[in-house]
C-alpha cells in the first residue's frame, strides 16, 4: 500500500512522537509499503479561509500555491492516510486541523444524498482510507478519544471513504502496523 | 449584562457568522444595561488580546462555520491558546454557535459534543449550542428565506439578553431539520436531477470562466 503520514505534531520539543512515527514508517516499509511520512510543521501551508474558489474558479486546486498542493497530491493518491497529532484540548493540533481543511478541492461542490444525508460529490474516482493515531496529554480520557474519533468518521463520509482505526500512541507500534498490514 | 463574542470564521467581518451574530446581538442589545464586544478570531495576531477577553469575559459566545465537521483551525488555535485557564475558579460562561451550509443539523451534532467537553475542561458553565444549517452565504439567499431565520436570531439574542440563556424552543427550531424528513428527502432527490441542485455553483463556475473545468483532477496520476 501507499501510506500517507500526516504528522501534525506542533512542537519540535515533542521527539517521542515524531520517533514513535519513524518507528512505525520504518516497520511499514520493512512489510513492503511505501510511507511518505509529511511533517506538516516544516510545510507552508496557509489557512483555508472558505473561499470555495477551489471549487468555482480554480477547480480541484486551491487559489494559494501553498504546500497543500504537494499535500493533495499525496493524498489522493494514497491508499491509505494516518491522521497523526498529540491531543490537545481534546483534539488533534490546530496544526493538523489546518492543512486537514485545506483537502476541499479534492471534493467538488455539488451535494448528493449519502445514507440519507447531504453531502458533497466525489471529485476523484477513489480516496484513501483513514487512519487516526493520537498521543494522549495530561486531562485526555476515553470520552476525548471517543468524540475525535466520531468527528473522523463523519469526515470519512465526506472524503469518501471508511474510517479504520484509531490508534494511540500508548499501543506498542507493532500493534499500529500489524493493524495496518491487516487491511 | 456583557457579552464577548468571538466570531471563529476564517471569513472575519465578510462571513455569514457575522450576519446571524449582527441579529442575536440587535436582540440582544434590546435590555437596558447590556454591553458587548466582539473579536474576530482571524485576525491570529491579536491573540494576547483574545486571551486577555477571555479573562475579563462574564459571558462568552464562540461561533463559527463548521469546517470538515468540527471548528476552523482558527477557532482550535484559539482554544489552544486558552489551555493554561483551565479550571480557573471565575472562567465565563460560554455557549456557541455553530452553521454550516448543510441543512441537516445532524453534521454539527458531532463537536457538538467536543464544545460540551471543552466547556466542562475549561470550567465554565456550558450555556448550549446553538446549531443552524443551510447557512452558506446566507446574505446571497433572498428575503423570504432568511426573514424567519434572523427573527430568530434576534428572539434568541433577546432572551439571552434578558436571561443569560439560550431559548431552548428557539434552539430546537434553528436546528431543524435535524435530519431530512422522508418528504424531504423526495423532495432532494427530485432536485437532484434537475439542473436547478448545481444552478449556483454552475453560475458561479461560468461567470469565472472554470465551467468547463469543473471537473477537474489536477493531482490525478
Amino acid at each position: 500500500m501507499k501510506i500517507t503520514i500526516l504528522n501534525g505534531n506542533p512542537n519540535t520539543d515533542n521527539v517521542k512522537f515524531d520517533n514513535y512515527l519513524k518507528g512505525l514508517s520504518g516497520l511499514l516499509e520493512s512489510n513492503e509499503h511505501t510511507v511518505t511520512v509529511l511533517q506538516l510543521r516544516e510545510i507552508d501551508v496557509r489557512y483555508c479561509i472558505g473561499c470555495f474558489d477551489c471549487w468555482v474558479k480554480t477547480p480541484g486546486e486551491c487559489k494559494v500555491a501553498d504546500g497543500s498542493r504537494h499535500m493533495c497530491r499525496e493524498y489522493i493518491n494514497s491508499d491509505l492516510v494516518l491522521f497523526a497529532s498529540p491531543i490537545t484540548m481534546g483534539f488533534t493540533s490546530a496544526l493538523l486541523k489546518k492543512a486537514h481543511e485545506k483537502l476541499l478541492p479534492l471534493l467538488l461542490p455539488y451535494l448528493e444524498l449519502v445514507q440519507n444525508e447531504c453531502h458533497h460529490v466525489s471529485r476523484y474516482q477513489k480516496y484513501p482510507l483513514m487512519g487516526l493515531l493520537l498521543e494522549k496529554s495530561k486531562g485526555t480520557d476515553e470520552e476525548d478519544v471517543k468524540i475525535i474519533t466520531d468527528i473522523y468518521k463523519r469526515d470519512a463520509i465526506n472524503f469518501k471513504t471508511s474510517f479504520c482505526f484509531t490508534k494511540l500512541t500508548d499501543d506498542p507500534v507493532e500493534e499500529v502496523a500489524n493493524e495496518i498490514n491487516r487491511i | 449584562m456583557k457579552l464577548t463574542v468571538f466570531n471563529g470564521s476564517p471569513r472575519g467581518r465578510k462571513s455569514t457568522t457575522k450576519i446571524l451574530l449582527e441579529h442575536f446581538i440587535n436582540g440582544f442589545m434590546t435590555t437596558d444595561g447590556n454591553t458587548y464586544e466582539m473579536a474576530y478570531l482571524n485576525r491570529v495576531k491579536d491573540s494576547d488580546n483574545f486571551i486577555k477577553l477571555f479573562q475579563e469575559a462574564e459571558q462568552v459566545l464562540l461561533a463559527f462555520p463548521l469546517y470538515c465537521d468540527a471548528m476552523p483551525a482558527m477557532v482550535k488555535i484559539f482554544i489552544e491558546s486558552l489551555e493554561p485557564l483551565c479550571d480557573r475558579a471565575d472562567n465565563p460562561s460560554i455557549g456557541f454557535l455553530v452553521q454550516s451550509g448543510f441543512p441537516e443539523a445532524i453534521h454539527s451534532r458531532y463537536v457538538e459534543r467536543y464544545l460540551e467537553k471543552l466547556a466542562r475542561r475549561l470550567g465554565c458553565r456550558y450555556t448550549g449550542t446553538v446549531i443552524k444549517g443551510s447557512a452558506n452565504r446566507i446574505e446571497e439567499q433572498p428575503g423570504w428565506m432568511t426573514r424567519k431565520v434572523f427573527k430568530s436570531f434576534y428572539e434568541l439574542g433577546k432572551t439571552f439578553g434578558e436571561t443569560g440563556e439560550f431559548d431552548e424552543q428557539i434552539v430546537l427550531k434553528l436546528a431543524k431539520p435535524e435530519r431530512l424528513t422522508a418528504f424531504q428527502l423526495w423532495i432532494f432527490r427530485l432536485m437532484l436531477k434537475t439542473p436547478l441542485a448545481s444552478y449556483n455553483w454552475n453560475k458561479m463556475l461560468k461567470e469565472n470562466n472554470a465551467f468547463k473545468k469543473r471537473f477537474a483532477k489536477p493531482y490525478a496520476i
